[in-house]
């Protein structure tokens, strides 16, 4: 069973360049004059890239979220920074043009701001208190979906259909240039949760145990908070925030492995990264006159396979 | 030497007493009257600038140094994990350098070994106060408390408890937090008896079982049977 989804998955990651609106001329892909060569190596090669490690991250952020906020509805989305990060955008767009990289850079920054307003206000809150922190995500979300709204009622109306689409999430994405920087994030933050693989697990126990076996809680929490937070920011950053898959990823892998969650961190990195080039691939192939935006597909795919896990595993226990 | 001096928190008011290196001892007190909240502070779950360990605050401590000296094990097993096995708990438990072969044998002396690959969360709470006091064993730290290890076993477990703490092989100091007077009394350790936040009695055992004085703390709740402290259930008030 594990050898055939490893198989399947990483013919899933091979094929997925080679369909799309336009057919490929395969013969051609190595001729670089041609437009099919163009097409693979300057569109759908980077956009399957892209894909892969925003699943992953978002997959793993999801991961360690849940492991620290003991909360399995936790997600970087829940605590507000991809809130910020979606602000950030949409006032690059209303005033600066939607020139892209003041659409990263206020992104980045939206989601990094977020990430120092919540490490400062959780030393003003007791250690540990990881829930009043969740809270203080959740009310900083509220904050900037009204922020959202001026800029809604501030922009004309090209400008508000820019940000609708960014808010749905999209790999329209050309070019190498875009997908190293999110290659090496994903990868970086693959290691260092892997690093930190120990602690994390002590995590999954309680707070107080893992104090008591002499680990410094809060450090530990707010080291892993800002690790996952800026791989987020970047991902964000890049492709808008794609919900759901940092939510459903890391219960979908549980259910199938059953072992606990710092055993996890590869299988969940491996198969996030795939699900979202999956629902890619389906959004570019259904034929509509432009692509589906991913959010749209990974809900619709994720959600009804989500729950019949669910509904299955109860079955099981009972 | 663990001490404390004029510890105020929370519940606690002006809470004082040492425990010498080889000292056992049990805390006893109602419910609510911050026999937990003790236990905390000592092991400075609750920060505090009042608990003493060889003359340094406790605070003051490294993390990794803290938690040789002083371990805590509440009464009810705190999993979020919902696939984390016992073996996996109890290998938490261990640090580097111990011996393997001794959970093996904690596993065996405690009769969970059964359990080993079942998940922490579908334990009974028997088995999960037995698989605590296994993973305080494991971990082995100067001080070991134990709050209230024995609420939640049957009769014959118990008494394996019991003659566990009795042999004294397996933990090094042991502060027990229980209600179980007949427990306390045959252990003999020291007892502390906190009412209402505040050190009412603190002294040798033989002095705390005295008649007048487990009158005054406990009125007609306790009857002295042949040397065992039962609840009278009886009593009219």
């Amino acid at each position: 069973m594990k050898y055939v989804s490893l198989i399947l998955s990483l013919a899933v990651l091979v094929i997925a360049p080679f369909f799309g609106e336009i057919t490929l001329n395969i013969q051609e892909i190595l001729n670089p004059a041609s437009s099919s060569s163009m097409l693979f190596w300057e569109i759908r090669s980077p956009r399957v890239i892209i894909a892969f490690c925003s699943g992953a991250i978002l997959s793993l952020a999801g991961l360690v979220f849940q492991s620290i906020f003991r909360n399995p509805l936790t997600t970087p989305f829940t605590l507000g920074v991809a809130s910020g990060a979606t602000l950030g955008t949409a006032l690059a767009i209303v005033f600066f043009g939607g020139l892209l990289f003041w659409q990263y850079a206020l992104s980045f920054f939206g989601a990094l701001l977020t990430v120092i307003v919540l490490f400062l206000l959780s030393r003003s809150l007791k250690s540990a208190q990881t829930s009043s922190l969740l809270l203080v995500g959740i009310a900083l979300s509220f904050f900037y979906s009204a922020a959202l709204m001026v800029l809604y009622y501030l922009s004309d109306f090209e400008q508000s259909y820019s940000i609708v689409r960014f808010t749905m999430g999209s790999l329209n994405i050309v070019g190498f240039d875009t997908a190293y920087p999110i290659l090496i994030v994903s990868l970086l933050f693959l290691v260092s949760i892997l690093w930190q693989r120990k602690p994390l697990r002590l995590l999954l126990t309680s707070l107080d145990f893992t104090f008591l076996k002499g680990v410094h809680v809060t450090r530990l929490v707010m080291s892993l908070l800002l690790i996952t937070s800026l791989a987020v920011a970047v991902c964000v950053s890049v492709v808008g925030p794609i919900g759901f898959v940092g939510l459903i990823v890391p219960h979908i892998i549980k259910l199938l492995y059953r072992r606990s969650s710092d055993t996890l961190i590869l299988p969940t990195f491996f198969y996030g990264g795939i699900f979202l080039v999956a629902c890619d691939l389906v959004a570019r192939n259904l034929g509509a006159a432009s692509d589906i935006p991913i959010g749209v597909v990974t809900s619709f795919i994720g959600g009804p396979f989500f729950i019949y896990l669910i509904l299955h595993r109860q079955k099981g226990s009972r | 030497m663990l001490h404390v001096a004029d510890l105020t928190c929370q519940i606690l008011k002006n809470v004082s007493f040492a425990l010498e290196e080889g000292k056992n001892l049990t805390i006893l007190g109602n419910n609510g009257s911050g026999k937990t909240t003790l236990a905390r502070a000592l092991c400075h779950l609750i920060p505090s600038e009042s608990v003493f360990w060889e003359g340094k605050k406790i605070g003051d401590i490294a993390p990794h140094l803290r938690s040789q000296v002083i371990n805590y094990v509440p009464t009810l097993l705190d999993i979020y994990d919902e696939y984390l096995s016992v073996g996996d708990y109890l290998d938490l438990n261990c640090f580097d350098g111990n011996d393997p072969r001794m959970r093996e044998e904690i596993l065996g002396v405690l009769e969970i070994d059964h359990l080993k690959h079942s998940p922490c969360q579908s334990l009974s709470s028997g088995e999960s106060s037995l698989l605590l006091i296994a993973g305080a064993i494991l971990h082995c730290a100067a001080y070991t408390i134990l709050d209230e290890p024995t609420a939640n076993l049957d009769q014959a477990k118990k008494v394996k408890i019991y003659r566990l703490l009795k042999n004294g092989s397996y933990f090094q100091n042991t502060i027990i937090i229980t209600h179980d007077l007949n427990l306390a009394y045959k252990l003999g350790y020291d007892v502390l008896y906190l009412e209402e936040g505040s050190v009412r009695f603190f002294g040798s055992c033989g002095d705390f079982f005295d008649p007048s004085r487990l009158e005054g703390c406990f009125g007609n709740a306790v009857q002295n049977i042949g040397g065992n402290f039962v609840v009278n259930y009886d009593e009219v008030r």
